[in-house]
């Protein structure tokens, strides 16, 4: 499946079902801010 | 998010809060695909304190600290999801509120802004992630582009739309 039509298909789903994915989108991006997998913001040539 | 709502929805039949309306990304996500959010905005109008005619989100705070909700900086913490409450800034705020769209998540009752306020809001807003949220409204064909162009003269917003065309749209077109 294509991107346009990976996204027009997300799109059409439920409210109630893109909340689903909302609620997985934001358990996985609390995961990755704990696990410490970011870079640090500080700019390193201001240390 | 059925807690969230059904706790918000529970405030509002109690006077606690007036008309609600989601808005941000949870509410651009009710037309377009899911974009990771950490939490929702939800605009609310308030009944003034009787005697005054400051606003405040105080009465808000009590009713859900009550309930065994936890602030969280700006947000308070209501079932699963961080919620930031946010009192309309301006006339566009409050018709955003006013002409919200009724739907519901789970089968609980809900209101989400019209795709053309969610797209004046993130233009008056303009960050990157609002204009690139404009984009894919545009992408989608999620906006009725003439109820666009009606709330944009409406709220003075035309100059920043046609910048707005001219940075983004008018390049990918040519």
């Amino acid at each position: 499946m294509s991107k346009p039509e990976l996204r027009k298909k997300l799109a059409s789903l439920s409210f109630s079902e893109k909340i689903n994915i909302l609620k997985k989108l934001r358990r996985r991006s609390l995961a990755i801010a704990a696990s410490g997998l970011r870079p640090s913001k500080t700019n390193p040539r201001q240390k | 998010m059925k807690k969230t709502l059904e706790l918000i929805n529970r405030m509002q039949a109690e006077g606690v809060i007036g008309k609600y309306a989601i808005g941000g990304a949870v509410g651009a996500t009710f037309y377009l695909e899911p974009s990771a959010t950490l939490d929702v905005d939800v605009f609310v109008t308030l009944p003034a304190a009787p005697g005054s005619s400051l606003l405040s989100l105080t009465p808000i705070y009590e009713y859900l600290t009550a309930r065994g909700c936890r602030v969280e900086g700006e947000y308070i913490v209501i079932g699963d999801w961080p919620v930031q409450f946010l009192p309309p800034s301006d006339a566009l705020e409050r018709e955003a509120i006013a002409e919200a769209m009724p739907t519901e998540v789970e089968d609980v009752k809900t209101w989400v802004m019209r795709a053309e306020h969610l797209v004046a809001i993130a233009l008056r807003t303009g960050r990157a992630k609002d204009q690139a949220r404009i984009v894919q409204f545009l992408e989608q064909n999620a906006v009725e582009r003439h109820k666009l162009d009606e709330v944009l003269t409406r709220h003075a917003l035309i100059p920043k739309w046609q910048r707005f065309e001219r940075k983004y749209l008018k390049e990918t077109n040519e």
